[in-house]
C-alpha cells in the first residue's frame, strides 16, 4: 500500500505540476520536531498566536545566534491550541517546548511521563504564587514564562462620572450600580453569553465562589473532590448569577455577544457597558478599539467583597501566568540552557514595554518602562498583595472536566438551568 | 374565440417582489461585508455595517495582506488543483470500468463508492489522522489532498459513470471492431464524450477543497500549510481585537474563485448546472 | 443528448457493410482499471471507517495506547441523553434546511431559466454567496448576527424585537438553517436552472393552447419534469447536512448550552476538546450508520443502483 501510495503521490505531482511536489515535499520533511536525538539537537518551541510573539522570537533569535542547536518558534491560532498540543503528544510531531496554562491542563502529559522535570533551582528567580501551578502532581514542569493575568472589574470613568457614582468596593454597592446604570440606558456589566465564550461567565462564579468560600474550596475540587460542588455557597453564587440576570445586569442580549472587538471590548469602549469583569489581556484590546479610552477614561478595581463571606477580598483569580514546559521530544542541552533566557533582563523588558507584568524577581524594577506604568503597577500590586491566586478553573481542571461545566454555566446564565439543576448537573460530569 | 396575450408577456408580479426580497436578502449581507473590510475599526464601533462607509481605508486589507494571507490563498490553490487532478485522474478510469467492465466485480465497485457517498468526513477524522501521521504527512499539503480528494470520489464516480453511460453501446462496439484496446477507446472517445461531466466532477472536487474546513484543521498546524478556511477560523480569535480587518480577510478569501468566475462564468456555471442533470 | 453527439470525435463510422464481430469482452476495461482508485479510497475512506469501529471499543485519551473496554462507550451512549438531543438537533436541522432550500431554489431556478435580459443579470448576482467558503460565510454571519453592532441592531423589525438570535434554541437553530440556506440556495438554483432550461418548450406550448395558466403549468409540466434533480439537489442537501459542522463550530459552538450540538459536532468536541477519543469514536459509528442508512435509503429511492438516469443531454 505504501508503494501505492507514493506511486499515486508521484502521478499527482506531475500532473499538478512541479510546483506542487516542490512545495508540499519541503513541508514534509521539517514538519517534526522529534526526530532530535543527540542533546544539542534542535528544538521546536510551540506557542499561541499573540502580540508578545515577537518578544520570543527575539529571545529566540538572540539564543540562537550562539548556541549550537537552534530553537524554532511554532506560533498556533489560540482556538484550537490546547487540542493541537493534545494531539501531537501522541504523535511523532511533539514539540520540544511549548507554552500553556499549568494546571490540570498538563496533569495528563505528566502521567503518561511525555514531560522533563526541572531543575528546582530554577523557582528563585520567580514570585512564589506563580510558581504553583506549574507544579503539577507533585513535579516541577512549568516554568513561568509570561506576564501575569488577573481578573477583575474595568469600569468606564465618564459614565461613572456622569451618574456621580464610585466603582464599587462591596457586592451591595454592585447591585446598587447595576440599577443606576439601568435606568441610564446603559449595560451594566458587558459579558459574553455565546457557547464559545462562556469563560467570561465563569469569572463570575470564581470570584462569587472564592469571596463566598474562600480560595480551599475550589483547591479541594481541583485536586479531585468533585463533592465540594454540594458545597452551599456553590449554590449560593448560581443563585447571585440568577438575581444579577434576573436584574439586567449584562443586559437582555448577551447569549448573542461574543467576546473581544464587535463584541464585548467594544461594547465597553464605546461607552454602552458601564463595566466588564475581565482578565488583564483586555486592556491591549481595548486599546484597539480606541486608544483615546484607554488613556482618558479607563478605570480598575478589585473584585468587591461579599458582606458575610469567608473570602478575602485581596484574593484574585484569572491566569497567575503561563508557563513553559520541556517534553521528553526536546534536545535536553538546547532546551534546559533555552530555559535561561525566559528571566533575562531582555525578555522581562521586552514583555513590559507590550504591557505585560511578568512575575519574575527584577520585574518590579523594570516596570516603570512600561507605557502604562499606573496600569502596570496596578497588575503587579494586586497580585502581589493577594494572599491567594487561584488559578482560572478551566484551566485548572483541564478540557475534559471544563468543558462540560462551561456548558452548564452558560444554561445557568441563559436561565436554561435552575441553580439547583445547575449545581446537579454539574457533580454529574464526574460521578 | 377570445385571443390570448402570449404567456411571455404577462407581468409577474409575484415573481418581481419575490426576486427583490431575495435580492436585498443576497445584497445587504454583502453590502454590509463589502462596506465594514473598507471602514476604520472606530467607525465600524460607531456607525455599524449598514452605514455609507465615511472614511474610505485600504487599511484593513493591507494588514490581512501582511499578516500571510495570501499565502494561505495560494496554499488553498495548491490544494485545490493538486485535489481535482488526483480526483479525475482516479475517476475516470473507475467510471470506465463501471460503464464498460463486465462482472460481478464492477458492479461492486460502483456499489462501494454509492455507499460512499454518505461518509460523513468527520466521521472517519480519528482513525484518519493516525493513517496521516503513520505516513509522516502530518502538517504537510498531502495530508490535507489526499483525503480531500479521496472524499470526493464517490460523488466524481457517479457523476462521471453517469455521463459514459449516456455513450451508445453502439460506439464502442465500433471502436471494439477496429481493435482499439481500452486505453485508445478511453482517450479517444469515452473522454471526449463525457467530457462535460468529467468538467462537472472536476468543479465539484475543486469546491470541495476549497471549502474544505475539517481536514486542514486537524491535520496542518503551522503557518507554511495554512488554507484559507482554516485561516479565517485563527483570524476570528487573533483579530478578536479588529472587525473590519477580520471581514476584509474573509472578503479576500473570495477573490480567486471571484476571478474564475468572471473569466469563466460559463464553464463554472455549466459545470455546476451539470451537476443537477442526474 | 444533442449537446453530446456535437461533441463527438472523428471516428471511422462504421467499417463498412462487412460484419465483423468483436470477441465477447474484447476492448472491454478489465477491473484493474478501478484498482488503484479503489485502493486510495480504500486507505483514506474504508479502512478509517474499520478504525473507527474498533475504536469504539476501546478507552483512549491520545497519548497513551488505547485500552480495549468492550461494549462500555456503547452502553454509555445508549444512556446519553446528550446524543439523543444532538440526533434529533441533526434532524431538525436536516428537515429545516430541505424545507426551507428546496422551494426557494426551484422557484428562483425555474425563474431565473428564463433567458430576459435582467434575470441574467440578477442571476449573476444571486450566484455569489457560493464565492464564500462555508468558513468565510460563517465568520462574516457571526459579525452580522451581533445584537449590538450587527444587522440586529440596525434592522430589528426584521427580527421581531428579539435581538438575542443565537441566545435561544429556537433562534440559534433559525440563524443555523438562515446561514446555511444563503449560502447553499445559489448552488442548488444553478442545478434547478440547468435542468429547467431542458424541459421540452413544446409542452408549455401545449398547455398554452390547453389555457393552463402560469401556475397550472408549473405544478403539470415544470415539477414533474424537474423530479430526478429534485432528487440530485436533495441528495446534496442530505449529504451537506450530516457532514456541517463547520457553520456550528463557527456560529454557535453548538449553543446555547448544548441545544445546537449536532452529532458532528458532539463528536468532534468529545474526540478534539475533551478528548475522548475512545467515546467520541461510538458517536463517530453511530454517525456512520446513519449516513449509510440515509444513503442507501436515496440509493433505493433515486434508482442510483440501477442508472435508470432520464438525462436529457447537458
Amino acid at each position: 500500500m505504501m508503494n501505492n501510495m507514493s506511486r499515486r503521490q508521484v502521478l499527482a505531482a506531475l500532473a499538478g505540476g512541479a510546483a506542487v511536489m516542490a512545495t508540499t515535499a519541503g513541508c514534509g520533511f521539517k514538519s517534526a520536531g522529534a526526530s532530535s536525538s543527540s542533546p544539542d539537537g534542535d528544538v521546536s518551541y510551540w506557542t499561541q498566536v499573540d502580540p508578545t510573539n515577537t518578544v520570543q522570537q527575539a529571545a529566540i533569535s538572540a539564543f540562537n545566534k550562539t548556541a549550537k542547536g537552534q530553537v524554532t518558534l511554532s506560533e498556533i491560532a489560540s482556538t484550537g491550541y490546547l487540542s493541537k498540543i493534545q494531539t501531537a503528544m501522541g504523535s511523532s510531531a511533539m514539540p520540544g517546548l511549548f507554552f500553556n496554562w499549568g494546571g490540570g491542563s498538563l496533569s495528563e502529559y505528566v502521567k503518561a511521563g511525555k514531560l522533563v522535570e526541572l531543575d528546582a533551582s530554577l523557582k528563585s528567580h520567580f514570585l512564589a504564587s506563580p510558581l504553583q501551578a506549574g507544579i503539577v502532581d507533585g513535579k516541577f514542569v512549568g516554568l513561568p514564562c509570561r506576564g501575569t493575568q488577573p481578573v477583575f472589574l474595568y469600569y468606564n470613568k465618564s459614565l461613572f462620572a456622569q451618574a456621580g457614582v464610585q466603582p464599587p468596593a462591596t457586592y451591595d454597592d454592585l447591585l446598587n450600580l447595576v440599577q443606576v446604570f439601568k435606568k441610564r440606558g446603559v449595560i451594566p456589566f458587558a459579558i459574553a453569553g455565546t457557547s464559545a465564550n462562556s469563560w467570561t461567565e465563569l469569572m463570575w462564579i470564581e470570584y462569587l465562589v472564592d469571596r463566598l468560600a474562600g480560595p480551599d474550596l475550589f483547591k479541594s475540587i481541583a485536586g479531585g473532590d468533585w463533592s465540594g460542588w454540594k458545597d452551599p455557597s456553590i449554590l449560593q453564587a448560581a443563585q447571585m448569577v440568577e438575581e444579577l440576570v434576573a436584574a439586567g445586569a449584562f443586559g437582555t442580549t448577551f447569549g448573542s455577544v461574543n467576546y473581544g472587538a464587535g463584541g464585548t471590548s467594544t461594547l465597553f469602549a464605546t461607552g454602552r457597558a458601564a463595566m466588564q469583569l475581565m482578565g488583564s489581556w483586555d486592556y491591549a484590546t481595548l486599546q484597539g478599539i480606541s486608544a483615546d479610552f484607554t488613556a482618558n477614561d479607563l478605570g480598575y478595581v478589585a473584585f468587591p467583597a461579599i458582606g458575610g463571606g469567608k473570602g478575602d477580598p485581596k484574593n484574585v483569580s484569572g491566569n497567575p501566568t503561563n508557563y513553559l514546559t520541556m517534553t521528553t521530544a526536546a534536545a535536553r542541552t538546547t532546551a534546559t540552557d533555552f530555559l535561561q533566557t525566559v528571566f533575562s533582563d531582555s525578555y522581562v523588558l521586552g514583555l513590559v514595554k507590550m504591557g505585560e507584568v511578568p512575575v519574575t524577581t527584577n520585574t518590579k524594577s523594570l516596570l516603570s518602562q512600561s507605557s502604562d506604568p499606573a496600569y502596570s503597577n496596578f497588575l503587579y500590586d494586586l497580585v502581589a498583595d493577594a494572599p491567594s491566586f487561584t488559578q482560572s478553573w478551566d484551566q485548572a481542571l483541564g478540557s475534559t472536566l471544563a468543558t462540560p461545566m462551561l456548558t452548564e454555566i452558560q444554561k445557568l446564565f441563559n436561565g436554561q438551568d435552575s441553580p439547583a439543576q445547575f449545581v446537579s448537573n454539574v457533580l454529574a460530569i464526574q460521578s | 374565440m377570445r385571443t390570448r396575450r402570449p404567456y411571455n408577456q404577462r407581468p409577474n408580479y409575484f415573481s418581481g417582489v419575490a426576486t427583490l426580497v431575495w435580492l436585498l436578502i443576497i445584497g445587504v449581507p454583502l453590502y454590509a461585508l463589502i462596506s465594514a473590510a473598507l471602514q476604520t475599526q472606530s467607525s465600524y464601533a460607531q456607525e455599524g455595517p449598514l452605514s455609507l462607509p465615511t472614511h474610505l481605508t485600504f487599511s484593513n486589507v493591507t494588514s490581512v495582506i501582511q499578516s500571510g494571507f495570501v499565502g494561505y490563498i495560494g496554499n488553498t490553490i495548491l490544494v485545490s488543483a493538486a485535489s481535482v487532478a488526483l480526483v479525475l485522474a482516479m475517476c475516470v478510469p473507475i467510471s470506465y470500468a463501471v460503464v464498460r467492465g463486465t462482472g460481478w466485480i464492477t458492479r461492486g465497485v460502483f456499489r462501494i463508492f454509492l455507499l460512499g457517498l454518505a461518509i460523513p468526513a468527520q466521521a472517519v477524522i480519528i482513525p484518519l489522522f493516525l493513517i496521516i501521521n503513520q505516513l509522516g504527512l502530518y502538517d504537510t499539503l498531502w495530508g490535507v489532498i489526499l483525503p480531500t480528494a479521496a472524499f470526493s470520489m464517490p460523488v466524481s464516480v457517479l457523476v462521471i459513470s453517469g455521463g459514459m453511460r449516456e455513450i451508445s453501446g453502439e460506439l464502442y462496439e465500433a471502436m471494439a471492431l477496429d481493435g482499439a484496446s481500452p486505453r485508445k477507446v478511453l482517450m479517444d472517445m469515452v473522454v471526449p464524450l463525457s467530457r462535460s461531466s468529467i468538467a462537472t466532477a472536476g468543479v465539484f472536487a475543486a469546491l470541495q477543497a476549497w471549502n474544505g474546513f475539517l481536514f486542514p484543521l486537524i491535520m496542518t498546524q503551522s503557518d507554511s500549510t495554512k488554507l484559507t478556511t482554516l485561516g479565517l477560523y485563527n483570524f476570528v480569535s487573533t483579530y478578536s481585537d479588529d472587525v473590519p480587518a477580520l471581514l476584509a480577510a474573509v472578503l479576500m478569501s473570495a477573490v480567486p474563485i471571484l476571478v474564475v468566475y468572471l473569466f469563466a462564468r460559463r464553464a463554472l456555471v455549466a459545470g455546476l448546472m451539470g451537476a443537477g442533470g442526474k | 443528448m444533442t449537446s453530446l453527439t456535437g461533441d463527438r470525435p472523428s471516428h471511422r463510422a462504421g467499417a463498412g457493410p462487412e460484419i465483423r464481430r468483436a470477441a465477447p469482452g474484447k476492448g472491454r476495461p478489465g477491473v484493474g482499471w478501478a484498482v488503484p482508485g479503489l485502493l486510495f479510497f480504500g486507505l483514506f475512506a474504508l479502512l478509517p471507517m474499520a478504525g473507527v469501529v474498533y475504536l469504539s471499543l476501546t478507552s483512549w485519551n491520545g497519548i497513551t495506547a488505547p485500552q480495549f473496554t468492550g461494549w462500555h462507550n456503547w452502553s454509555r451512549f445508549l444512556g446519553d441523553h446528550q446524543m439523543v438531543q444532538s440526533t434529533l438537533v441533526t434532524g431538525v436541522l436536516l428537515v429545516g434546511n430541505i424545507a426551507v432550500q428546496a422551494p426557494i431554489s426551484i422557484l428562483l431556478g425555474v425563474w431565473s431559466a428564463g433567458r430576459q435580459r435582467n434575470r441574467a443579470v440578477l442571476s449573476a448576482i444571486f450566484f455569489l454567496p457560493l464565492l464564500l467558503s462555508t468558513a468565510a460565510t460563517a465568520v462574516m454571519w457571526r459579525q452580522l448576527l451581533d445584537p449590538n453592532f450587527g444587522l440586529p441592531s440596525k434592522m430589528s423589525w426584521l427580527f421581531l424585537g428579539d435581538q438575542n438570535m443565537l441566545g435561544t434554541q429556537a433562534g440559534a437553530i433559525v440563524c443555523l438553517i438562515a446561514v446555511t440556506s444563503w449560502q447553499f440556495i445559489p448552488f442548488h438554483t444553478l442545478l434547478y436552472q440547468g435542468a429547467a432550461r431542458n424541459v421540452p418548450a413544446t409542452l408549455y406550448q401545449a398547455a398554452e393552447l390547453d389555457g393552463a395558466g402560469r401556475v397550472r403549468q408549473f405544478w403539470s409540466i415544470t415539477l414533474p419534469q424537474l423530479r430526478n434533480t429534485v432528487v440530485t439537489s436533495t441528495t446534496f442537501m442530505v449529504v451537506g447536512g450530516l457532514t456541517a459542522f463547520d457553520v456550528v463550530l463557527l456560529l454557535t459552538n453548538g449553543g446555547p448550552g448544548t441545544d445546537t450540538a449536532i452529532l458532528p459536532f458532539q463528536m468532534y468536541q468529545t474526540a478534539f476538546v475533551t478528548y475522548d477519543y475512545g467515546y467520541a469514536s461510538a458517536v463517530a459509528t453511530f454517525l456512520l450508520l446513519l449516513a449509510t442508512g440515509a444513503s442507501l435509503l436515496l440509493v433505493r429511492l433515486t434508482g442510483y443502483h440501477k442508472m435508470n438516469s432520464t438525462l436529457e443531454g447537458l
